[in-house]
């Protein structure tokens, strides 16, 4: 089990964190660029000090702020980037062989369960950026981690590839006994993965919960936005966010939108609708429609479980 | 024949600008190697047979010999962690430490000499202390070591720092994410990677000491190296004389740098 409650210091601004993670739990951080994701992995992996607070792992205090510091290479926490970070010259199997105790065994254990058999012999240049990130998780793994810190792994690869690799690392993460964390500025990828998601904006985790009630309750407008929010009405109860695929034409609504339509365009196998509200409730919306919408109709819109903000904030237009 | 537009050696000669960038990459071809042309056109065989059979002809060439291996060798061991800390910034005014390094480089080799009779000749504090050692930098085996190493140093710390800086450092980190101690991940990924880097600085290196002269003249100019061989025959006996001894010099200086070249360029593609 991690146990996560720190500060760090940057540049800019502090970064900050409070969780655990059980084990076999999957821990996904998202949010925008420079939120500071990346940061909270690296004092995890002990490659930055900690201002306050302390990181334990297994029980096992592995960093505090008054300078207890397990070096790296004795955390058991195995680290896969955005780059492979394979040695290039290294072979697959010499690279997933690489931890002082993995045997030729094991590592053939991982490239088998990883599908990287063929690739053995091959140095990293010559394999694909699929096999690369494929042979970086298997030496992660057949190092014996606790903890797989995973930072934006798949964020260069095609929308299949990366899908298929994320179900892999689920299939594989299970019996970690620290979990495993993935940051993405990806919400589909942070979904897929994820048992919990924390949102994170300049260096703060502004709410950690499951995908579900994160979606449907976010406790800010940028965890709105991160969530795929994409409507905002202004009315008389504060600022009302709207998500394109959390409302329909019929069925409970706790608000009831009065809209005409403005613009209706293909979007996949549905249509992305955009809607004036009329009546109390000012502004545009955006919502994704089975059917197409003639443009100029009006319509009622029900939305099951409000969003509302009482502040004023800019950034979900 | 070639038709115009055709390519030659794989090159398009109907662009202007190409034929004109292999003009000029040929006129500097010639340039540089004319020296070596030149020497190989004017060497009578037998005068360099001759001149290699006097008594005493070879013994420059193993004071050279032995004096380049270990100011090399110091040059290694004193060069190699500076040249990585400098890499990784290690070093406090890490700048600072690059100008220092430059100032061999860029100060003309005599004056080199000059001042180093100033700073360990054996009217100084630091000659002094070397007495007590039993050693005098002025005129002997150990002086030679001294002046070639001042000479050398920068062409391999500056190389080396290159070589270092050019290892990804997320893959030292991966290494110790993985159980390496930093010993074991310097020796199992850093030099490694950097080996080819390293490889193309210690050969210029070797070639800068074999051919170390300005600042030898001044401080050791007995013993005699093979440098100042080539320097005195060529004021007592004349051109062709010396031209013998040049040769030696280049027979044993080049090769270990075009081998550390042909051995770095193909290590590199393979990475």
């Amino acid at each position: 089990m991690l146990d996560a409650d720190f500060e760090v210091a940057r540049r800019d601004f502090p970064v900050a964190a409070s969780f655990r993670l059980d084990a076999g739990e999957r821990l996904a951080l998202l949010g925008p660029s420079g939120a500071g994701k990346t940061t909270i992995l690296e004092a995890i992996a002990g490659f930055l000090p900690l201002c306050s607070g302390r990181i334990s792992l297994g029980g096992r205090v592995l960093s505090s702020a008054r300078g207890t510091t397990v070096p790296p290479r004795h955390r058991r926490v195995g680290l896969v980037g955005q780059g492979s970070s394979l040695f290039p010259h290294l072979t697959v199997l010499q690279n997933i062989r690489y931890g002082p105790h993995v045997s030729t065994r094991t590592a053939l254990r991982w490239a088998h369960s990883l599908g990287l058999t063929a690739t053995l012999g091959s140095r990293p240049a010559g394999l694909s950026e699929g096999e690369q990130r494929r042979a970086a998780l298997a030496r992660a793994l057949a190092a014996g981690c606790q903890l797989l810190c995973l930072d934006e792994p798949f964020s260069a690869l095609e929308r299949n590839l990366a899908d298929d690799l994320l179900e892999r690392v689920r299939e594989e993460v299970g019996d970690l006994s620290g979990g495993a964390i993935l940051v993405t500025h990806r919400l589909e990828e942070a979904q897929a993965f994820a048992d919990r998601i924390g949102v994170m904006d300049h260096g703060q985790v502004i709410q950690m919960t499951s995908p579900q009630e994160l979606l449907r309750h976010p406790r800010t407008p940028t965890v709105a936005r991160l969530m795929g929010y994409r409507g905002w009405l202004t009315g008389p109860r504060g600022q009302l966010a709207v998500h394109p695929e959390l409302c329909s034409l019929e069925g409970p609504a706790e608000v009831t939108l009065g809209c005409r339509v403005t613009a209706c365009r293909p979007m996949g196998a549905r249509f992305d609708v955009t809607l004036a509200a009329l009546g109390e409730w000012r502004g545009r919306v955006h919502v994704s429609w089975s059917q197409p919408l003639e443009v100029g109709s009006q319509l009622a819109v029900a939305i099951p479980s409000a969003v509302v903000f009482p502040e004023a904030e800019p950034g979900l237009g | 024949m070639t038709k115009t537009g055709a390519p030659f050696l794989g090159v398009s000669l109907a662009r202007p600008a190409t034929a004109a960038a292999i003009l000029g990459a040929g006129v500097v071809w010639l340039l540089l190697l004319g020296p070596v042309i030149t020497l190989m056109g004017h060497l009578s065989w037998t005068s360099v047979l001759s001149s290699l059979r006097a008594p005493g002809a070879l013994q420059p060439l193993l004071v050279s010999v032995e004096a380049s291996l270990i100011a090399v060798g110091v040059i290694i061991l004193a060069g190699t962690p500076l040249a990585w800390m400098l890499a990784r910034d290690r070093l406090p005014l890490t700048r600072v430490w690059e100008g220092a390094l430059l100032l061999p480089l860029l100060t003309p080799p005599l004056v080199i000499g000059l001042l180093l009779v100033f700073m360990v000749g054996p009217a100084t504090p630091a000659g002094a202390l070397l007495a007590h050692l039993h050693l005098t930098a002025a005129d002997t085996f150990f002086a030679l070591v001294v002046a070639e190493v001042y000479e050398a140093v920068p062409y391999y710390v500056l190389g080396a720092e290159a070589a270092f800086a050019a290892v990804d450092p997320s893959l030292e980190r991966a290494a110790s994410l993985l159980g390496d101690s930093a010993p074991r991940t310097w020796r199992r990924i850093t030099l490694p990677l950097a080996a080819p880097g390293l490889a193309s600085a210690l050969a210029v290196t070797w070639a800068r000491a074999m051919g170390a002269f300005g600042a030898v003249l001044i401080i050791a100019y007995h013993p005699f190296g093979l440098p100042l061989q080539i320097w005195t025959t060529l004021q007592e006996t004349g051109l062709y004389s010396a031209l013998p001894f040049a040769l030696i010099l280049l027979l044993v200086a080049l090769p270990l740098p075009l081998a550390a070249y042909f051995w770095s360029a193909r290590a590199r593609r393979r990475l």
